[in-house]
């Protein structure tokens, strides 16, 4: 039965033309993303050539290629905030879609009129979302590989295509996150403008403001790790920045940046534990949608709209 | 399987502190056909809810097959089948799809064969590819009914199945009522508003005024009790007692 309501709600998924649309943007940011580390790439390696060839001329030592000094997996830095960004976002509407129709167009009446146990139709969901998810990390991952074999000239080694794999291994954990808050909001709304709206206000408060909080208000704390937090004279965001080991969107950018060799180096065991806090909320939340299916009144369909 | 079909005893239940169902006993037998009459708000819905295990009685007992709706829910939900007011299914599948995912929820083996066999019973087998989100009310209800009954329940439930169909709409559901009972051997629980189908179409009514049960009779003795009404509505109306 789990495999029945996963499978209807991909197939479902698949057809929805917001879903599509989104990825479709998910899909050529990440395609952007690849372009422009090439053509960076490209520019500053241009550059490079003609200042070889200008000291050679002068009959002075060239510097070493800038590109032989920085890791492999640099160019794709910019994926860091993609995911966060637009990523979220698709996982919402993949968590909320999973649950509205059936919340909304009473749809779930006619499920539950059958033999179908409640755990089972949330686990189902939940499935499809992870395999939703899945497969636009991969198609992701995908992209990222042909933007450093163009870029590079030569597909990444193996220990980088494991850092790649791991890179976008917590993205999926991290994205599966946000499904599950799209459909913890899609049960407790019973409208579809609001369910939605919920979800979009805790990925503002996750994304935006906790970042903001537990890096004593630096500006950029959103889009970049910040290395020191608590540099801050105010006591109040010195007592938020101790709350920074949950603040999960700085633990992705930061076990993410390690991962992709972009940030300062760290033991590996600093880098597991920043994955912590990001499964333990996914957890919790699938766990919340298991509960809240359960005592979820679905003899009533709302108006959506 | 003995007894009868639905089985109500003293079944009540309150929403928001206020009690929309109260006391209802009601036996329906075997291959009956039952309206379940009642102004907007009497309770109906209610009713079904709590017989289609989707919602749970605040008191009293309901039985269906002879399975309790609570203890026995998934020995309830093997056999019934369900059709709410304004059916919507998805509406980005396809009639084929839909039906699939129904039968599969049903534990079906067979599923291609029963959605296939279903269709054509119903005579809708041109729709089965093509996606529902097209169709008018009338498919819909058609497809919806299709849902309802591809697992080949012993009681079927309907909601309001006549609103927003046309006429020629209503003609052909009440058909297929009438051939689901006589060649299935199906019972039917319908709630509704049209008393003209209940007079076509019916074996037995009953009456809810304000969640309690005010009548429930044979159509045939509900004629011979009533032999001064011309029509079911003239005795729905004395009934309810909103005729001075």
């Amino acid at each position: 039965m789990i495999a029945t309501v996963a499978r209807q709600q991909l197939l479902s998924l698949r057809r929805q033309r917001v879903f599509l649309a989104t990825l479709g943007m998910f899909v050529a940011m990440t395609a952007a993303a690849g372009i422009l580390g090439w053509s960076s790439h490209n520019t500053i390696v241009r550059v490079y050539d003609q200042a070889v060839r200008l000291l050679a001329a002068k009959g002075q030592p060239a510097p070493p290629n800038p590109f032989l000094l920085k890791p492999e997996l640099s160019l794709l830095s910019n994926m860091v905030i993609y995911v966060p960004m637009l990523g979220a976002l698709l996982a919402l509407l993949v968590g909320h879609l999973s649950l509205a129709d059936d919340e909304i167009t009473g749809l779930g009446r006619l499920i539950f009129s059958r033999r179908v146990s409640r755990a089972g139709y949330a686990t189902g969901k939940i499935v499809a979302a992870a395999v939703a998810l899945g497969v636009i990390v991969l198609v992701a991952m995908g992209l990222s590989i042909v933007s450093l074999l163009v870029a590079n000239g030569a597909l990444p080694g193996l220990a980088a295509l494991g850092r790649l794999g791991l890179f976008y291994a917590l993205s999926w954990l991290y994205l599966m996150v946000f499904a599950l808050i799209g459909m913890t909001a899609a049960l407790l709304s019973r409208r579809r403008s609001l369910g939605l709206l919920s979800a979009m206000g805790a990925w503002l408060v996750i994304t935006f403001a906790i970042p903001q909080f537990t890096s004593g208000v630096r500006p950029t704390a959103s889009l970049n790790p910040i290395v020191d937090p608590a540099g801050t004279s105010q006591r109040f965001f010195q007592i938020t920045a101790r709350a920074r080991p949950i603040s999960i969107a700085e633990q992705y950018k930061w076990a993410s940046g390690h991962i992709l060799v972009t940030a300062p180096a760290e033991p590996a065991w600093q880098t597991v534990l920043r994955a912590v806090p990001i499964l333990f909320a996914a957890a919790l939340l699938a766990l919340a949608v298991v509960a809240l299916v359960r005592r979820h009144d679905f003899s009533r369909s709302s108006n959506g709209e | 399987m003995n007894g009868p079909a639905i089985e109500i005893q003293g079944l009540g239940h309150r929403y928001n502190g206020n009690l929309v169902l109260h006391d209802v006993n009601l036996s329906i037998d075997r291959g009956e056909i039952f309206g379940f009459l009642g102004h907007n708000g009497a309770g109906k819905t209610t009713t079904v809810n709590i017989l289609t295990t989707l919602l749970q009685p605040t008191f009293g007992t309901a039985l269906v097959n002879g399975h309790d709706v609570v203890a026995e829910r998934y020995l309830v939900t093997a056999d019934i089948g369900y059709l709410p007011s304004e059916v919507r299914m998805y509406p980005h599948m396809t009639a084929a799809e839909n039906l699939t995912f129904f039968a599969e929820l049903s534990g079906l083996t067979d599923v291609k064969r029963a959605v296939a066999e279903t269709l054509d019973y119903l005579n809708c087998s041109e729709l089965a590819d093509h996606r529902v989100g097209s169709f008018s009310t009338g498919m819909r209800q058609r497809i919806g009914i299709a849902q309802a009954i591809v697992h080949r329940p012993s009681v079927l439930f309907l909601d309001e199945p006549t609103a927003g169909l046309d006429p020629a709409g209503i003609r052909q559901l009440r058909q297929t009522i009438l051939d689901l009972n006589r060649d299935l051997g199906m019972t039917v629980f319908m709630n509704t508003h049209q008393l003209s189908e209940v007079s076509r179409v019916c074996t037995t009514i009953g009456v809810l005024n304000s969640g309690e049960l005010i009548y429930n009779a044979s159509m045939e003795e509900t004629i011979r009790r009533f032999p001064d009404e011309k029509s079911l509505e003239d005795i729905y109306v004395r009934m309810e007692g909103t005729l001075p």
